[in-house]
């Protein structure tokens, strides 16, 4: 264990541990967008959730996601320089984002009426003009589910977030980790009749799968034929585990062995 | 191209860069050059043979300039746009060019012979304004000298 300062809280923490995490769980407020507890690797791409650092006679900027404990660490959350920067990034997300219902919160929190740049992005565009770029959707849809659906495309000011050719993509296993982990809401998809429709991701279209007895519809097809072939893989595996935790390790199998995310 | 005969070509190449680092680059950069330009087919064989997702090939050769997507013309004229040639009047050449070919940047001649591009910067400033068309670099071109630059490509005046 080490001991570290966060405002005027003194902590202790494992060494290394995520200073993100670790202020949230303690209930002290970080803004962060593209930080999600799934990836081992912190990416440190949306710069909200910089801390102001304390080191003898210096201080520095760092995003707090990115920052691991260490004994003596001492950082301010909320510090002048902090909030200075803080206000440029959101005015910029603003910009980009202008559709994205939680930077205008954050923004307004942070008393930005108005951004000074111009609008990046509009409601009419395949993300609602919510997008930040964070790059969490391509994360899960590659690392986590395997699927590779999405990615960057093109560079600089014109860089979007598609699927390969703007073209519906058969890869796509409906499961919508894509849309659950975006933090600014900017991935539709609905279901009508018996396909869900990825309306973000050039309108991909995946087949559901009906219960043979009562004829609902329980899950997309191409995640009934994975979870199946699981299955039959982990026959013995499962005998002797309880509805709950075959649950678990089903997921676990399913998404490249990572633990199920647990709340804070 | 049929696709075995694209299946043979790709093989060749992909034998030939075994070596990991840069090798998905050195691919396509062979493929491009064998084929002018990069097709879809061509990416989707690379993405099954190599089992990368067509996301990530597709993000890549969009993220560097030097991939072509589409098929270019016979000839690709390149307008450099870097700080030198802006200034020396590089938008004036484009504007020329689009002029007398009918086409925009970015775009094909009809008749497949002439595709206009723009580029950031030859390392040629001291000719600029400076083009290229398709390997060679002429400089101190102006839209007056367009014509008869054009014609040493076959291009007729009408
Ligand atoms: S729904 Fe499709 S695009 Fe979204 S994460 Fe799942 S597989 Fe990827
Ligand atoms: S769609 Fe959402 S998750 Fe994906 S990059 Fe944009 S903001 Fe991030
Ligand atoms: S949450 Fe740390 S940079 Fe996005």
């Amino acid at each position: 264990m080490v001991k570290i300062k966060i405002n005027d809280q003194n902590l202790y923490a494992r060494e290394g541990e995520n200073i993100l995490k670790l202020a949230l769980k303690e209930g002290i407020d970080i803004p962060h967008l593209c930080y999600h507890e799934i990836f081992e690797e912190p990416y440190g791409a949306c710069r909200l959730c910089i801390v102001e650092v304390i080191k003898d006679d210096e201080r520095f900027i760092t995003t707090s996601c990115t920052l691991q404990a260490q004994n003596g660490l001492e950082i301010l959350t909320q510090s002048p320089e902090v909030v200075k920067h803080r206000k440029i990034l959101l005015e910029l997300y603003l910009a980009q984002a202008p559709n994205a219902e939680n930077i205008k919160k954050l923004a307004e929190k942070y008393g930005i009426e108005k951004s000074r740049f111009p609008k990046r992005a509009f409601v009419t565009d395949h993300l609602n003009g919510k997008c930040i770029l964070c790059g969490l959707c391509i994360r899960v849809c590659g690392e986590v589910m395997k699927a590779g659906v999405i990615n960057y495309i093109g560079r600089g000011p014109s860089t979007k977030i598609n699927t390969p050719f703007f073209e519906e993509n058969p890869d796509c296993l409906g499961c919508l980790a894509c849309v659950n982990i975006c933090p600014t809401e900017a991935v539709s998809a609905e279901e009508v009749e018996n396909r869900k429709i990825l309306k973000s991701w050039s309108e991909t279209k995946v087949k559901m799968k009906e219960c043979k007895n009562c004829g609902s519809l329980f899950t997309t097809y191409p995640l009934w034929e994975k979870t199946k072939s699981l299955l039959m893989e982990m026959d013995t595996e499962l005998e002797e585990l309880c509805p709950n935790c075959k649950r678990e390790l089903l997921i676990k199998k399913l998404t490249k062995n990572l633990p199920l995310p647990k709340p804070y | 191209m049929n696709n075995t005969k694209r299946a043979k070509e790709l093989e060749e190449i992909i034998l030939k860069h075994s070596s990991p680092a840069g090798r998905i680059l050195s691919i396509l950069e062979e493929i491009q050059e064998r084929e002018g330009y990069l097709s879809k087919e061509s990416l989707k064989y690379i993405s099954k043979r190599l089992n990368i997702p067509l996301a990530d090939l597709y993000s890549l050769v969009t993220f560097y300039s030097f991939f072509n997507l589409e098929r270019g013309g016979k000839h690709t004229i390149t307008v450099c746009m870097g700080t030198a040639c802006y200034v020396k009047g590089a938008p004036k050449i484009i504007e020329e060019l689009e002029r007398r070919l009918g086409i925009k940047e970015g775009e094909t001649t009809s008749d497949g012979i002439f595709t206009i591009k723009s580029a950031r910067c030859f390392g040629a400033c001291s000719m600029a304004p400076v083009v290229r068309i398709n390997e060679r670099i002429y400089g101190y071109v102006f839209p007056e000298s367009l014509p008869s630059l054009l014609k040493l490509y076959g291009w007729k005046e009408k």
